[in-house]
């Protein structure tokens, strides 16, 4: 397990259309411990995706230092797993498949790579499923499929993006518990972004709040775990937090 | 009424069990009106014969061995050329498809390209290579080439960003994201293409083949009419359309079947 700080991190890109240089992230710094749940929540337009898509690799930064264990990171690398809104499973690759895709690359023989991709479904309840296709599944379920793709990789982090936004109130509160179940098991370092007040609160050790690009403030969240939303919904902590934490979005 | 509905059923149930006969049927009336027209002697038989007189043909043509020589040369040619369409349009397809500097460069040629048809490039070809394999050839690559490489690019293209994406972040290198994503994912396009690139071409080999050829059916239906033989003609354009058909619903539209739909990547 290895610690991720971002130091004064910064994405200006040039807009062609516009003819100007746009600053999506102005100055970030956050340093996430080994086995933390970070949430980062904030306003559409706040830079939480781009600062996401930075620490993936997927796009440069243009400013400051995104170190891993000390050393700066460019471009993707398996070490930082990600989980993906629109799901990104691979629709010719079965589900087994799907899990056993980072195993592959690493090179580890086929029965090897099944035998840890059955390990992880069983985890998120999927064992039913190895042998169907994505196309198959259920939203919910394509998703958990999604986090474990991520998580049987055995990534030093795990970078989550609003990865629930796209499943119906019912599962997404399901697959929150779920989340906060395998956490607890598996203590992955995360951090996971959403516009999602509630889920922000319910499901992080430490809540980000962003505003126009920058770090607006911090919220420590000491809720006990397990956290279940039969018991939070009551909960008058819970309702503090997360008041607190959506007074600061709306100004933001 | 109750008879009409108990038809629709046998041959609901018939299709079902023989999906085969389905195809068979929508062609018993035009066989029907044909042989009704010969035998009615509007036109003389030589001008106008009967499926009997095709059939006939057909036997006797077999016997004599011309026919599958011919057959076997056309569809030697044809996946000659699909075979060499598809090794120089898939590559190019995806390098078009994944770089956006190769997609400025290229896209403007191939359209301009594509619009000079297959029979277009026939006189320049015949004062370059003569009467010959490789004029043909070249025709049918030609004729392929286009709708690989278009729908390689569309196929390329279509290819989630997400998908590639998360390949990397599960430590893909970049070929290997080639392989077991770009690839898989434009394989439906790349089976369409195929699809269309092949009827292209089967129509333009035999156009080729009256021009050109020594043998081939579409030198045999042209050898044909300078002999006046109305049969043979026949024949080779019976052959044509039943040799498409099954190539493209036995072989063609159940490979793209089994890979887009089963993947739900097209909707069925």
């Amino acid at each position: 397990m290895k610690t991720l700080s971002l130091r004064n991190l910064g994405k200006t890109y040039f807009d062609p259309y516009a003819g100007a240089h746009v600053t999506a992230v102005h100055d970030v710094s956050l340093d996430v411990e080994p086995g933390e749940f970070i949430s980062v929540v904030g306003p559409s337009g706040c830079g939480k995706t781009t600062i996401l898509n930075m620490i993936a690799g997927f796009i440069p930064y243009s400013k400051g230092d995104i170190l891993l264990d000390g050393k700066p990171v460019h471009g993707p690398g398996p070490e930082r797993g990600v989980v993906f809104q629109s799901f990104a499973l691979f629709p010719w690759k079965t589900v087994l498949d799907n899990v056993g895709f980072g195993p592959k690359m690493r090179g580890v023989p086929k029965a090897e790579r099944d035998r840890i991709a059955r390990e992880y479904l069983a985890l998120a309840g999927l064992s039913h499923a190895a042998h169907r296709y994505p196309n198959e599944l259920s939203g919910g379920m394509q998703q958990r499929v999604g986090v474990v793709r991520a998580l049987a990789n055995n990534p030093d982090v795990l970078l989550m993006d609003e990865p629930f936004a796209s499943v119906d109130a019912q599962t997404r509160m399901t697959l929150q518990e779920e989340l906060t179940r395998i956490w607890q098991e598996r203590k992955p370092t995360v951090i996971f972004i959403t516009h999602d007040v509630a889920e922000a609160v319910f499901l992080a050790n430490r809540v980000v709040v962003l505003s126009k690009g920058r770090v607006l403030d911090e919220i420590a969240v000491d809720l006990p775990r397990p956290r279940v939303w039969d018991d939070l919904v009551r909960d008058d902590h819970f309702k503090q937090l997360s008041a607190r934490v959506l007074q600061m979005v709306r100004a933001a | 009424m109750n008879l009409m509905l108990q038809i629709w059923a046998g041959y609901a149930r018939l299709t079902r069990r023989w999906p085969g006969i389905a195809a068979v049927i929508p062609f018993i009336p035009v066989l029907a009106l044909w042989t009704a027209v010969s035998e009615a002697g509007l036109f003389p038989r030589a001008f106008f014969p009967g499926p009997a007189d095709v059939v006939r043909a057909f036997f006797t043509l077999t016997y004599k061995g011309i026919l599958p020589d011919y057959l076997q040369d056309s569809l030697i040619r044809l996946a000659t050329g699909a075979a060499v369409g598809m090794a120089l349009g898939i590559p190019l397809g995806v390098l078009i498809g994944t770089s956006r500097w190769a997609h400025r460069i290229c896209w403007p040629v191939l359209l301009f390209f594509q619009a000079i048809g297959d029979i277009a490039w026939l006189p320049i070809l015949l004062i370059w290579f003569g009467f010959g394999l490789t004029t043909m050839t070249f025709v049918i690559v030609y004729t392929v080439l286009f709708p690989v490489v278009l729908n390689t690019v569309l196929g390329v293209e279509s290819v989630p960003r997400d998908l590639a994406r998360a390949a990397l972040s599960l430590g893909a290198s970049r070929a290997r994201v080639l392989w077991e994503v770009t690839l898989p994912g434009a394989l439906p396009n790349i089976i369409t293409g195929l699809r269309n690139g092949l009827g292209y071409g089967w129509r333009a080999l035999i156009a080729v083949e009256m021009i050109v050829g020594t043998s081939g059916i579409g030198f045999m239906m042209f050898d044909a009419r300078r002999a006046g033989s109305t049969v043979e003609i026949l024949l080779g354009m019976i052959i044509l359309g039943l040799l498409w058909y099954i190539v493209d619903a036995w072989i063609l539209a159940p490979l793209e079947r089994a890979t887009g739909q089963r993947w739900g990547l097209v909707t069925s």
